[in-house]
Formats: C-alpha cells, sequence, structure tokens
C-alpha cells in the first residue's frame, strides 16, 4: 500500500519534471514542440559524455542544462521564430527536429543502448519495506523545479513580462515588452529543463537515439490539459500519473501505458481548458 | 443564338471536366503496364509499396493539405486494413470468401473507429490543436492494442507467413498502380469541382463557413470516413501483397512520415504527395542500405526546410520552374461564371405576421462580468433597427447571442417564430438569419464566384465531379454584386479585393443564404463615404423591397440616422432606450451615454457648462 503511494507520487514527480520544459514553451508560446522528446534524448546523452569524461554523475545535470539551453537558442532562432503563427506548422517542423537530432546522436553514438551508472544505489529501508532511493531523490528534484520555476515567473522581472506576454500579447507588447526576446528566453529555459529532465531519468531508463520519443505524447497530453499553469500540471501529473500506476498494477500495464493519452483525450473533449481552473 | 452558344459552351466544359482526368488515367495505365513488365523486380516490389503509401499519403492530402485537419492517423486505419487481412488468414485460412470477409472487416472497422474518431474529435467549437491530439491518440492505442494481443495479433513482430492471392509480382504492381491512378483522379475531379473548393473554404475560415449554414464538423467528420475507408483498403492490398504485418504499419511513427511526405511533396496539391511518397519511400529502400543514417537525416532536414521556408512545398516550385523552361503554352481561358437570378423560393417566414427576430431577457455573462442583462427586444420584417452604444455596451456580443445558441447564458430568441435553443450557428442559419462579421472574412484563396457558391452550398448543394459555368443567386445578392461591380470580375481570387470589395463581397454572401433576418456587425468600418453611402442604399433597398429585417451594430450616429427605422441604445449591457430614430438621436441621454463617453475627457467642461 506504501509502495503504491510512493509509486504514485515519483510518478507524478518523473512526469512534471518530464512536462515542466514543454509546459513552459506551450504557455508562452502557444506552440507544442515536439522537440521535447529530442532535447531530453540531449540530455540522456550528456550524462554519457561526462560518464566518458570520468567526471561524477552529479556534473551531467548542468552539463545537460548548459547544452539544452545552447541547443534551444539555435532551434528557437532558425526554426521555432518563424513559425509563431502557423501553430500546427510548428509541430511538425520540430518533429522533423526530433528526427535529426536522433540522427545525429546515432551517427556519432551508434544506435545502441549506453549504459550510465545510477548515482545513488540502492533502496531506502521505509517502514518495514524497501524503496528506490534515486525515485525518492526525484520527488525533491521535483518540487526544487517547481520552487525554482515559480520563482522565475513571479520573482524576476523576466517572469513578470512572460506573465504578461501569457495574459495579453498584444498589449504586453504595446507596453513596450519585448515579446521577441521573452520567447526567446522562455524557449532556451524550456529546452534546457527538457534537457535536464532527460538527464535525471538515465538512472531509470536507458539511453539510447530514440529515448525521448516515448515521452513526448505522455507529456504533450499532461500539458494540454494543464494550460499554461504549473500547478495544474502538478494536479495533472498526479491524477493522471496515479491513474497510470492504478491500472498498470491492477489491470496490465500494456494499457497503464495508455492511461494518459487516453484520459486526457477524453478529459479535453468533455472540458476543452482541462485542468486549468479547475 | 446566345442560348445556343452558352448551351454549346456549357457542353464543352462538362465534357472537358472529364476528358482531362480520363486521358491523363489511360496514359498513366498503359505507362504502368510497360513498367511492370519492364523494370527490374527490386524495383517492382518496392514501388507496390510505394504506390500503397502514397494511395494513403493522398488521403493525409485530402485531410490536411486541404482540409486542414493535420492527422497521425492515418497510418491507424491503414494498419486496421492489413491487420484485418493479416488476422484472418492467419487464424482462419486463406480463401476468396475469407479474403473477401477480411477487407469488409477491414474496412467495416475502420469506418467505425473514424466514426469514434469524428465524434471525439469534430464538434462545433474543437480547436484544430485538439483534433490533431486524437489521430496522434488513435494510432498509440491501436499499437499498444497489438502488442498486447499476444499470440493472436503476433504482438511486436507481427503476423507472417500467412498465405495470400497467388498473383505475380506484375500483376500487383499493376494493381496497386491502378488504385492509385483511380484514387487520384477521382480526388483531382473533386477538388477541382465546386463542392470539393469547400474543402480549402473549411481551411481557409472554418467559422465563416459555419455562419453560411454549413455544419463544418459533420463535414469534417465524413471526409475522415472516407479516408479511413481508402486507408484501410489500401492496407488490406498491402497485407495481400507482402504476407506480413507488423505492429509499426499502424504506429504513429508511421503516421508522421505520411505527413512529411506530403509536405515534402506539396500539401494541397494531390500530383506532390503521390511523387513524395513514392520517391522517399524507393530512395530509402535503395539508399538507406548505403547511407543507413544519413539518408534520414538528409529527410529530416528537408522535410524542417520545406516546413519553414516553404510550406507549400516542392511541387509549387516545381510547377513554376516547368511553366518557365516549357514553351509557353496558352492555357484555355476557364470559362467565365455568369450569374443568373434564382428563384425565390417559398420562404415559410414570408407571410408569417409575427416579428421576424425576437429577444427575451437575453442574458450573457463572463463569471460574474455581466455583459449583457436582460436584453428584450423584437424586430420585424421591412425593419432597419439600428443598436448603438459605446465600446463595450455589449453591442457585439449580442449579436453572437443571436446568432449561435451556445453563446447565452440566459433568455430566450427566436428567428421567424422558432426558438434557437442551443443550436448551433450552422442550424441558426437554416432558421432564417444571416449574420455579416466586423471584419470582413472572405476566402482569400477562392475566387469571388467560388466564394459565392460556398454560401449557396446549403440551398443548392454544387456539383461534386464538375464547375457549372452558372452560378444562380438571390435578387438582393445579385443587386449587391452589380452595385459593386464585382459581377463583372468572378473570376478574381478574394485576397485581391479591395477592403471595400471584401466588405460587400461578405455581404453578398450572407444574402445569398436567402435570410430573413440580417445580423450586421459595423458594415462601414473602414470603407469610403462613397462607399458607405452606396452600401446605406443597398439596406434601404434590402428592408423596403425584399422586405428584409436588418440588425445593424454602427458607430457613425449619422450613417444611423439616415437610414434606421428604428434605434435600441445600450450601455452596460442593457437597453437605455428604444425608440424612433428622431426621437433616439434628439434624447438627452442617448447625448449623456454615448457622446458622454465617447468624449467624457475632452468635453468635460463644456458637457458642466
Amino acid at each position: 500500500m506504501l509502495n503504491l503511494g510512493l509509486d504514485v507520487v515519483t510518478t507524478a514527480a518523473i512526469l512534471f519534471i518530464v512536462s515542466a520544459g514543454l509546459l513552459m514553451v506551450f504557455g508562452v508560446m502557444k506552440i507544442i514542440n515536439f522537440s521535447h522528446g529530442a532535447f531530453l534524448t540531449t540530455g540522456g546523452y550528456a550524462s554519457v559524455i561526462v560518464a566518458h569524461a570520468g567526471l561524477s554523475w552529479w556534473w551531467s545535470v548542468p552539463c545537460a542544462l548548459a547544452i539544452g539551453f545552447l541547443l534551444g537558442m539555435a532551434v528557437e532562432r532558425f526554426i521555432v521564430r518563424p513559425l509563431y503563427a502557423r501553430p500546427l506548422d510548428a509541430i511538425l517542423a520540430t518533429w522533423g527536429l526530433g528526427i535529426i537530432v536522433g540522427q545525429i546522436i546515432t551517427l556519432m553514438f551508434g544506435r545502441g543502448v549506453q549504459m550510465v551508472a545510477s548515482p545513488v544505489d540502492g533502496a531506502i529501508p521505509l517502514a518495514g519495506g524497501q524503496y528506490s532511493a534515486y525515485r525518492l531523490i526525484l520527488v525533491a528534484v521535483a518540487l526544487l523545479v517547481a520552487l525554482a520555476l515559480g520563482w522565475l515567473l513571479n520573482g524576476t522581472r523576466l517572469g513578470l513580462q512572460t506573465r504578461a506576454v501569457i495574459m495579453n500579447e498584444a498589449l504586453a507588447r504595446g507596453l513596450g515588452i519585448s515579446s521577441s526576446r521573452v520567447r526567446f528566453m522562455t524557449f532556451c529555459i524550456g529546452a534546457a529543463l527538457a534537457s535536464a529532465a532527460g538527464c535525471l531519468i538515465t538512472p531509470l531508463a536507458s539511453v539510447d537515439p530514440n529515448m525521448g520519443v516515448p515521452w513526448i505524447v505522455g507529456a504533450f497530453m499532461l500539458v494540454l490539459v494543464s494550460g499554461s499553469s504549473l500547478v495544474s500540471l502538478a494536479v495533472a501529473s498526479l491524477v493522471l500519473g496515479g491513474a497510470q500506476v492504478l491500472v498498470s498494477t491492477f489491470v496490465n500495464p500494456v494499457l497503464g501505458g495508455l492511461t494518459i493519452a487516453v484520459l486526457a483525450a477524453l478529459l479535453l473533449r468533455i472540458r476543452p481548458e482541462g485542468f486549468a481552473r479547475g | 443564338m446566345a442560348d445556343s452558344a452558352s448551351t454549346l459552351r456549357l457542353r464543352a466544359a462538362a465534357a472537358s471536366s472529364w476528358k482531362g482526368p480520363v486521358l491523363v488515367g489511360i496514359v498513366a495505365l498503359a505507362v504502368l503496364a510497360v513498367c511492370s513488365v519492364a523494370l527490374p523486380t527490386f524495383l517492382v516490389n518496392n514501388l507496390i509499396r510505394a504506390f500503397l503509401y502514397a494511395a494513403v499519403a493522398l488521403t493525409v492530402d485530402l485531410l490536411w493539405g486541404y482540409t486542414g485537419i493535420l492527422t497521425f492517423g492515418q497510418s491507424a486505419f491503414f494498419g486496421i486494413g492489413a491487420y484485418a487481412a493479416g488476422l484472418i488468414f492467419t487464424h482462419a485460412g486463406f480463401s476468396l470468401p475469407l479474403a473477401a470477409a477480411a477487407l469488409a472487416a477491414g474496412i467495416g472497422v475502420a469506418w467505425v473507429v473514424s466514426r469514434a474518431v469524428g465524434w471525439l474529435a469534430f464538434y462545433h467549437g474543437a480547436s484544430p490543436l485538439y483534433a490533431s491530439v486524437v489521430t496522434l491518440v488513435l494510432p498509440i492505442v491501436l499499437v499498444q492494442g497489438i502488442y498486447s494481443g499476444g499470440e493472436f495479433t503476433g504482438s511486436s513482430s507481427g503476423l507472417s507467413g500467412f498465405d495470400s492471392f497467388d498473383i505475380p509480382l506484375e500483376a500487383w504492381f499493376f494493381i496497386a498502380g491502378a488504385l492509385l491512378v483511380l484514387l487520384a483522379l477521382t480526388a483531382w475531379m473533386f477538388v477541382r469541382s465546386d463542392a470539393g473548393r469547400l474543402l480549402v473554404a473549411i481551411r481557409e475560415n472554418e467559422a465563416r463557413c459555419e455562419y453560411l449554414g454549413i455544419n463544418v464538423s459533420r463535414y469534417k467528420a465524413r471526409l475522415m470516413d472516407t479516408c479511413a475507408v481508402i486507408a484501410a483498403f489500401a492496407g488490406f492490398l498491402f497485407a495481400c501483397v507482402q504476407m506480413v504485418v507488423a505492429p509499426e504499419y499502424a504506429g504513429f511513427v508511421f503516421g508522421t512520415e505520411l505527413v512529411i511526405w506530403v509536405a515534402l511533396g506539396g500539401r494541397g496539391s494531390l500530383i506532390g504527395p503521390i511523387v513524395g511518397a513514392i520517391s522517399i519511400d524507393v530512395g530509402s529502400a535503395y539508399l538507406s542500405g548505403n547511407l543507413p543514417y544519413i539518408w534520414t537525416l538528409l529527410v529530416g532536414v528537408a522535410f524542417v526546410t520545406v516546413i519553414v521556408a516553404m510550406p507549400r512545398g516542392l511541387a509549387p516550385l516545381v510547377a513554376a520552374a516547368a511553366r518557365q523552361a516549357l514553351p509557353r503554352r496558352r492555357r484555355a481561358a476557364p470559362v467565365p461564371v455568369s450569374f443568373a437570378v434564382a428563384q425565390p423560393r417559398d420562404g415559410g417566414g414570408a407571410g408569417n405576421a409575427g416579428p421576424a427576430l425576437s429577444v427575451r431577457d437575453v442574458r450573457k455573462h463572463f463569471g460574474s462580468l455581466k455583459v449583457l442583462d436582460g436584453i428584450s427586444f423584437d424586430a420585424h420584417a421591412g425593419e432597419l433597427l439600428s443598436i448603438i452604444g459605446p465600446n463595450g455596451a455589449g453591442k457585439s456580443t449580442l449579436m453572437r447571442c443571436i446568432a449561435d445558441g451556445a453563446e447565452r447564458s440566459g433568455g430566450t430568441v427566436e428567428i421567424g417564430g422558432k426558438g434557437i435553443r442551443t443550436l448551433a450557428p450552422y442550424d441558426c442559419v437554416a432558421l432564417g438569419i444571416g449574420r455579416k462579421f466586423q471584419t470582413a472574412t472572405v476566402f482569400e484563396s477562392l475566387s469571388v464566384a467560388e466564394a459565392l457558391r460556398i454560401a449557396r452550398y446549403r440551398i443548392a448543394p454544387p456539383s461534386r465531379w464538375k464547375r457549372e459555368t452558372t452560378l444562380e443567386l438571390p435578387q438582393p445578392a445579385l443587386d449587391v454584386l452589380r452595385l459593386t461591380g464585382l459581377d463583372r470580375i468572378p473570376e478574381r481570387e478574394c485576397r485581391y479585393l479591395s477592403h471595400g470589395q471584401k466588405q460587400a463581397l461578405e455581404l453578398a454572401m450572407v444574402l445569398a443564404l436567402e435570410p430573413r433576418t440580417v445580423l450586421l456587425d459595423e458594415p462601414t468600418a473602414g470603407l469610403t463615404k462613397q462607399e458607405r453611402t452606396q452600401i446605406g442604399d443597398i439596406f434601404v433597398t434590402l428592408t423596403s423591397r425584399y422586405r428584409m429585417c436588418l440588425l445593424l451594430v454602427e458607430h457613425d450616429l449619422e450613417f444611423v440616422q439616415q437610414i434606421s427605422s428604428r434605434i435600441v441604445v445600450l450601455h452596460q449591457g442593457r437597453i437605455v432606450m428604444d425608440g424612433g430614430v428622431d426621437e433616439v438621436v434628439n434624447s438627452e441621454l442617448v447625448r449623456a451615454v454615448y457622446a458622454g463617453e465617447t468624449h467624457a475627457a475632452a468635453n468635460h467642461t463644456e458637457g458642466d457648462a
């Protein structure tokens, strides 16, 4: 029972970490960034690079953040910026970018699965049972990400401008806020977050050129039901992630893998705003 | 004399709409027959697969390129068709009746699934993104279902080794090719026909289509059903030829590949996606061996470049280059569309003595913000009722509440004596209401005549196979066209019209619906003085000669005063005055509300004095 509860919480935490970057981009730019999966993969390979360099695993997080941010800069400038007015095309172009990144990684690292040593080994004894220490750490990381993003949005000048752009872009521009700069920064931060998330999930999943793809659809659905609010995303991760764990445990894992996508699609049909302002 | 000439022209046009496609079809089939024996076996084998893929790509093009529904789910229907064959041939064996049963099952299941998808994805007010989401979820669900099918579905390795039709490869090549040719030609005739222009109209302006009385959601769902059935048929043939089915053929990655082929080849141009699908699929068969990852990388780079820099794909570029290179051929000028008067229908509302429009206690609020609060009034045939009031008074909201049953929060609206309940805009149109938007909304890439024909779609469904050379319009719409000179340029694309012409065209489109009541939201915004006078005269004619009921939202008091028969003043969501023109215009109340609001800052001291 406790194990199940912990599964729900840690799954929600992982989903939150993986989706946060996508939510930033969708909230501000109203664009679905399908290269999110590619950024996750990039982050995964950042930990491979760090491992090859012989550094401690923990170096891979800042390394992934930096790589994601730099890659995000280029992608925003050359691919996303021309497509603001064509959101459906932006989905396609970013998906195409995902293909490109996947192929480049394959050319550089090969097609095989890379193993990365887990930074924290073993399990923690908990009330008679045992639980993976790393999954528990991810809950703390999710809280940290939430707090950091909350501070970024509510405690900084850029955050204020970002919220202004979310609420009313035309008015924000009229007030002298450079919305293109806000978008640029948002995309870079979103990309950095995605990359860091990819690196954070490596101890749980294998690293391969397509490791990001299975995550995209789940993250995408979570973001659609959350609108542009971090709180909604947390709620959505908990509810839909929880449903996924329950279905996987009690019904069957294959159906569990579909839970988020199917529930989110139905939820959006009944209530187009999803969990936002719920 | 003139009559026989025009019938001759008509007959020629009707013949030419068949002649082109039939000729192309015969040539294509002959080429196929030659190729089936002349080409090397490896290529023939690959081309069979590529032809079937191209047939599915064609459906993606119809849905996405023409109609604007970005779909990732056509692979799922292809997979359903393929698995229907694979499952039945594996578990029940192969025989002709069983093959027929498998085909029927595949098509039937695809159709049922498509209905479910249509119900989910297409409803009044659905966002285009949501439709894409549903088509994205579909293949994912299907593939997981296949995975969990265990032995029965072959799980991740799929099914193989089943028997199938015993026909040589060359024959399959011809069958697959002929299917593609047939599909392409049918699609070609359809998209060029009068009815086919609706696809483009929906892509360009869905809201306008709904307010022209077209149930866009249902249309999209039917289109998707058709495309699903075609994809399932292609999938069935695929399983029969290849004698193997695997989850990848139903998966979402294949769904995105289809989109990539369409985008590269040129969305919205039937030939582009066919060439794109065939060349990329055959190309990868040859090149992915030598350049394992580079080939996919190149396709990815080309895809992103095309999406960003040339959204219409490579087809227009090739077409333009061909036009440059080839000796200039005089294009047969399209037979110009001529306008004719439509016989007035027996309007049920004409003899009706009751009010044309009756609004009772209509309320609208967003959360706690009341935008409309207890609005009640009647408007009769032959009346030109103007609604005035300062910005934010709720005028446009009121218009929306009358034309869309789902908009208002409370109260009743009756059009010609029938309540609109929560009817969608296209059903309100059927009750006899027409709405002209505040900003002129036309279909940018349709011609004037095509746009008007879309407006007639509900009353006179156009041909699915050809282009008519005459367009029947009701007299009021013709009057507007004549007065503004639009009747002389029926072939001009709407994007090249001036602002005033667009406004006039939209008005003509609304009048083509033969409405009894017309809602006009600031129809003179941005017009020149001369155009304004002209349109004012038109309004007066509509009410006096054609006994229509016009509801006009307008800022220009002088204009309102000249043409109105009655004025309603709206202020902060309530009716503060309802009366004759002079009474309202000269009233202190209106001056206080209207002038006082808009010029409050400038005239403050003056007002006090």
